[in-house]
């Protein structure tokens, strides 16, 4: 990342960011992994931004060690209008979706932040702002619950879970293990750290905080600041470790989740189970030995994540039950 | 009333004559003379006494927003001759180099937050530097800078949250791409109205949008609306500052 940041630093300007995502943007990167990136522009169409582009491409490319994925939604030019202005809706596609959600979880820009920051905060603020269950408490329950967004969020996790059943006819079956284990794991953990994010909306705040916040019409910015802020401006493992840290009794679970995630990355960063894996068909995976392993740790960590969001002593339980299902 | 008038320099330039003259029947109270420009500063303040301004309760000098550092020297202390008047003396921070200097002029100094172009005082990480360095500096809130740096207005909520005990006085214009000062939008007007119960109403306005002598009532109107309180404010959480 620093070498990126030295290398790109003289294309800083204050309209436009180069975002890193993916295993880069979460703070996972290992030597097999790709540089999924995009040029973010929020400002005036300027004829010049192409040339910017391409400046970055090369240095970029110069540096990753293998190529992007084939959908188009990296290594593109982004501009802020449709991540902020088309959230739902028939010009909602799915390439806009992961864009922008991707944005908010997975993120780093490299060198200037201005431009990047405008956007989180952004479209933090339509999701919040539009939101109004979230400011008045559910009905029943008093919960401060950003649906708008967590909804978002369920669909993207759907969207990523329809679209690994879509890609192998794409792809002609290459690369199913690991974009499975993938989908297990990291992509998972994008969900996890989105509704967890969603949830210490509410349970990060004592009752009377909720009350003085959520009361009073003034602090609506600063609430949006501090989600942006303090919640969605880290990575996924830092938001769940962030709530984890502060529950002593989850420290069993803390330690399977966060172990099994570790052995995850661990494989992915060895080379050679690497490429094993990604060679692997879905017909030989189930007798292959590093597949298993992985599909093992899959359900390790999936368990740890049962027993973290339906732990009751915590609040996560009830709010699983009320927003996470149905 | 809310004192309200115009920067001199949004409505001719250096002419700041002609400038007083085309508000002469306009309902302001409030002005701002104009020395943006070097050149501008000396006949400005060598003709301070020569002008009329007895209708105005509010008065402040705009300081020279780019100079050469071999030119601080004498303007701070022509600014610094001309400080038993008490106006405030709004600067742009990237001009302030010799610091025990510009401190003399303790609460006259009035900071403002500059536009995405300059290296300093555009967010409130940066402010918070500069009144470090200048702890009774008054603050010029610039909110159509502030609206530049930050669409979501979250950066301009924060400064008047942080900085409104040294809120002097407030410039309100539609800061454009290219960094020029325009009349108010309709969705500046919708941005702006999300902090304008932050602004005390005893605070001055000073408008910076570039108008015709025809269009002072109308922007007037426009800056009225924009920063209309509809909203009351509230105490401030210890989670969420």
């Amino acid at each position: 990342m620093t070498e990126l940041q030295q290398a790109l630093h003289y294309l800083d300007s204050e309209d436009t960011s180069i975002v890193v995502l993916g295993s880069l943007g979460r703070k996972e990167f290992t030597s097999g992994s790709d540089i999924d990136w995009n040029l973010l522009v929020d400002g005036i169409a300027d004829p010049n931004h192409h040339a910017l582009f391409l400046d970055a491409q090369q240095i970029i490319n110069d540096r990753a060690p293998k190529g992007v994925g084939r959908e188009g939604t990296f290594e593109a030019f982004v501009s802020s209008h449709d991540l902020i202005h088309k959230i739902g809706g028939e010009d909602d596609t799915n390439r806009n979706l992961t864009r922008r959600l991707l944005l908010l979880l997975e993120s780093s820009p490299v060198g200037g932040r201005v431009a990047y920051q405008r956007v989180t905060k952004n479209i933090l603020k339509r999701y919040l702002l539009d939101d109004r269950s979230f400011w008045r408490g559910t009905t029943v329950h008093r919960h401060h619950i950003p649906h708008f967004l967590l909804n978002d969020l369920a669909r993207f996790w759907r969207t990523m879970a329809v679209d690994f059943a879509y890609k192998p006819r794409a792809r002609s079956g290459k690369g199913w293990a690991i974009r499975n284990i993938k989908l297990r794991m990291s992509r998972k953990m994008l969900y996890v750290a989105g509704l967890l994010g969603c949830f210490r909306c509410h349970l990060d705040l004592s009752e009377n905080e909720r009350y003085a916040v959520f009361g009073t019409e003034d602090l609506r910015l600063s609430l949006v600041n501090w989600v942006t802020k303090d919640i969605f401006s880290n990575t996924p493992l830092d938001i769940v470790a962030n709530f984890l840290l502060r529950h002593d009794h989850l420290h069993e679970t803390a330690l399977q989740l966060f172990t099994s995630y570790d052995q995850f990355l661990g494989m992915l960063s060895d080379s050679d189970v690497r490429h094993h894996l990604e060679e692997l068909s879905e017909g030989s995976a189930d007798a292959d030995d590093h597949y298993r392993k992985a599909r093992e740790l899959s359900h390790n960590f999936r368990d740890a994540l049962l027993k973290l969001f339906f732990d009751e002593a915590s609040g996560l339980a009830k709010l699983t039950q009320l927003y996470g299902v149905f | 009333m809310q004192p309200l008038g115009f920067s001199t320099g949004a409505l001719a330039l250096s002419d700041f004559r002609s400038a007083l003259e085309m508000l002469k029947d306009q309902k302001v109270n409030a002005v701002e003379l104009s020395a943006i420009r070097e050149p501008e500063l000396i006949p400005l303040l060598r003709s301070l006494d020569e002008l009329d301004l007895s209708r105005f309760s509010y008065i402040s000098i705009h300081a020279p927003s780019q100079f050469s550092p071999q030119a601080e020297d004498w303007i701070f202390q022509e600014l610094y001759d001309n400080r038993n008047n008490c106006w405030p003396i709004v600067v742009h921070p990237d001009t302030l180099k010799h610091d025990p200097d510009w401190r003399l002029l303790g609460s006259q100094l009035c900071i403002e937050n500059m536009d995405k172009r300059k290296p300093v005082g555009r967010t409130v990480q940066e402010l918070d530097l500069l009144f470090e360095r200048f702890p009774a500096a008054s603050f010029c809130f610039d909110i159509g800078h502030a609206r530049q740096v930050d669409t979501s207005m979250i950066e301009a909520y924060q400064m008047l949250k942080k900085f409104g005990h040294r809120l002097r006085q407030v410039h309100v214009s539609e800061v454009n791409s290219r960094n020029k000062h325009d009349p108010l939008s309709f969705i500046s007007i919708i941005d702006f109205q999300e902090v304008a119960h932050l602004i005390p109403p005893e605070v001055p306005i000073i408008i910076e949008s570039i108008v015709s002598g025809d269009q002072i009532s109308a922007e007037i109107s426009r800056v009225r609306k924009a920063l209309a309180v509809t909203s009351k404010p509230g105490g401030m959480s210890s989670v969420v500052s």
